[in-house]
């Protein structure tokens, strides 16, 4: 059995639980034992932790490192922040002695030791690598007849063993594939969501950023968006809401690939919690699926 | 090998601020810094000048950091240059005078008092008017700094929210609720939900100063500026 560490992060269990529970189910039927990290903080969340110090964002991800490392586990994230974020650190902690020894200097007050044992992961590598598109194939009993755009996410692209970065996105594609949707691609992939400059500056992030992308999939026929990223999920669906106010009106329903899995495999969408969305995707499963 | 003056005068001020003494260093040759809690200061000041007959005041420099004053006190002992730190939260916005020990500080305390906004205690003249005209406003002293420390408006939910529990996104009670509805537990297991778990990181954020650095007051769980 596939066993990991599961690193859930803050907006997925806070703020977009649906996600979760569809991935809770999605492990128990593809065999994945993930084991919940208790104690757990933030990765942390690296803008605001590294604007005000770098050791302090490094230490906050050791520990985190060292929880997994204290279950003899690898790490799973489900989100691609706090992929990168970790990640990131690891490799860091991994190969620079002085850095991991200013943290461990830390950490050995809390009788904790970053050792450097455990990998980080993110979902779509596990999915890919460990449980095979064959598995996920196979478990499909409802493929759902509806055309998506994907949107992978910034961080997806981040590598930090090879330099492939289109490695994880085109996973991401072939595990999407499995499920029998319908791909389309409208060739803005690529561009931000618009989700980390919506801070410093909202009108770019909504009229250059996910104005272009939303008009360009629903140009191309899209019926949804799919995304693996809680951040980007928010950003779609907030984003479209704040829109309107400039006149622009989508109503696309912005679904995770997790929920996709779910409800692929055969899970009642009411299960799913798919209310939780902010944007019509409890509409258009039910529309699909025939459900009233 | 007899202790230098440096060595002597650093010595004498761990004496004298005792508990109240934050630190204390040579920086180079005839040049030695200490900090002092505000609360010892004073006492720390009469001892050095009761000691040290040659002591000469030079001067106070006054820095707006945002959310504190640093208040730099330089003394002439002999051939060495010798500086007392003290910072104090603006929230107080006072500083107490010294010129009951040290007359000559009298004038720079007033010059600091009229261009920072600080209030002065136990001074013969405390109202302003020596570099102002007596009818300048409060609220538009020439070197003062707004309240705000380093992080940029947008930032300060985020760093307020991680530094007090650990995560970034607090949960709602509709979303717990939600979560129990669908047989998960009503918080994940985040740092908030354990004590041991809320220490350590409490701890480590304290360890590396990273609540200083934002500005986060702990007694009342929140960034001291909005």
């Amino acid at each position: 059995m596939v066993k990991y560490a599961l690193f859930l992060g803050c907006q997925i269990p806070m703020r977009l639980p649906s996600i979760e529970i569809a991935s809770r189910r999605v492990f128990k039927t593809l065999g994945l034992e993930a084991i919940d990290l208790l104690g757990y903080s933030c990765c942390p969340e690296p803008v605001v932790s590294r604007l005000l110090d770098e050791t302090a964002a490094l230490a906050t991800s050791a520990r985190n490192l060292t929880l997994a490392e204290d279950l003899g586990l690898d790490m799973l994230t489900l989100c691609n922040g706090c992929y990168e974020t970790l990640a990131e650190a690891n490799e860091i902690l991994k190969h620079d002695a002085e850095k991991r020894s200013r943290v461990n200097e830390i950490l050995k007050h809390y009788g904790r030791e970053y050792l450097g044992k455990a990998d980080v992961k993110h979902i779509i590598e596990v999915l890919h690598e460990d449980i095979g598109l064959e598995k996920i194939r196979e478990h499909v009993a409802k493929p759902l007849k509806i055309n998506v755009a994907l949107h992978y996410g910034c961080h997806l692209y981040r590598e930090y063993k090879g330099s492939d970065i289109m490695r994880k996105p085109n996973m991401m594609r072939e595990i999407v594939m499995q499920t029998g949707v319908n791909i389309v691609d409208y060739g803005l992939e690529r561009l931000c969501c618009g989700y980390p400059s919506m801070q410093a500056d909202e009108e770019f992030s909504l009229k250059h950023r996910l104005l272009p992308k939303l008009s360009r999939m629903r140009s191309k026929g899209a019926e949804a968006i799919l995304t693996i990223c809680p951040a980007c999920t928010i950003q779609f669906e907030i984003g479209q809401v704040m829109l309107r106010p400039h006149g622009f009106q989508f109503n696309m329903p912005c679904i995770n690939l997790m929920e996709l899995l779910a409800l692929s495999f055969g899970a009642p969408p009411s299960d799913l919690h798919l209310e939780l969305h902010r944007s019509p995707v409890q509409q258009l499963i039910n529309k699909v699926l025939g459900v009233r | 090998m007899a202790a230098s003056l440096e060595e002597k005068i650093i010595n004498h001020i761990r004496e004298a601020a005792g508990g109240g003494l934050i630190e204390a260093y040579k920086q180079r040759e005839k040049r030695v810094f200490a900090r002092i809690k505000p609360e010892a200061f004073r006492e720390a000041v009469k001892s050095i000048r009761e000691r040290y007959k040659t002591l000469r005041f030079i001067t106070i420099s006054a820095v707006d950091n945002g959310l504190d004053m640093e208040y730099l006190y330089h003394f002439h002992i002999d051939s060495v240059v010798l500086t007392l730190k003290v910072t104090k939260p603006k929230e107080d916005n006072s500083l107490e005078s010294i010129s009951d020990i040290i007359p000559a500080a009298n004038l720079i305390e007033r010059e600091i008092s009229d261009l920072f906004g600080v209030k002065l205690l136990g001074h013969p003249q405390p109202e302003h008017g020596l570099v102002l005209t007596k009818d300048w406003p409060d609220d538009k002293r020439p070197l003062r700094k707004p309240f705000e420390g380093a992080l940029p408006p947008q930032a300060r939910p985020v760093a307020e929210a991680l530094i007090s529990s650990g995560c970034v996104a607090p949960i709602s009670s509709f979303i717990q609720r939600k979560r129990e509805e669908a047989g998960l537990p009503k918080s994940p297991a985040f740092t908030f939900t354990d004590e041991n778990a809320m220490r350590e990181f409490h701890g480590i954020v304290k360890d590396v100063g990273l609540a200083e650095k934002a500005g986060f007051d702990w007694e009342k769980k929140r960034l001291r500026y909005k």
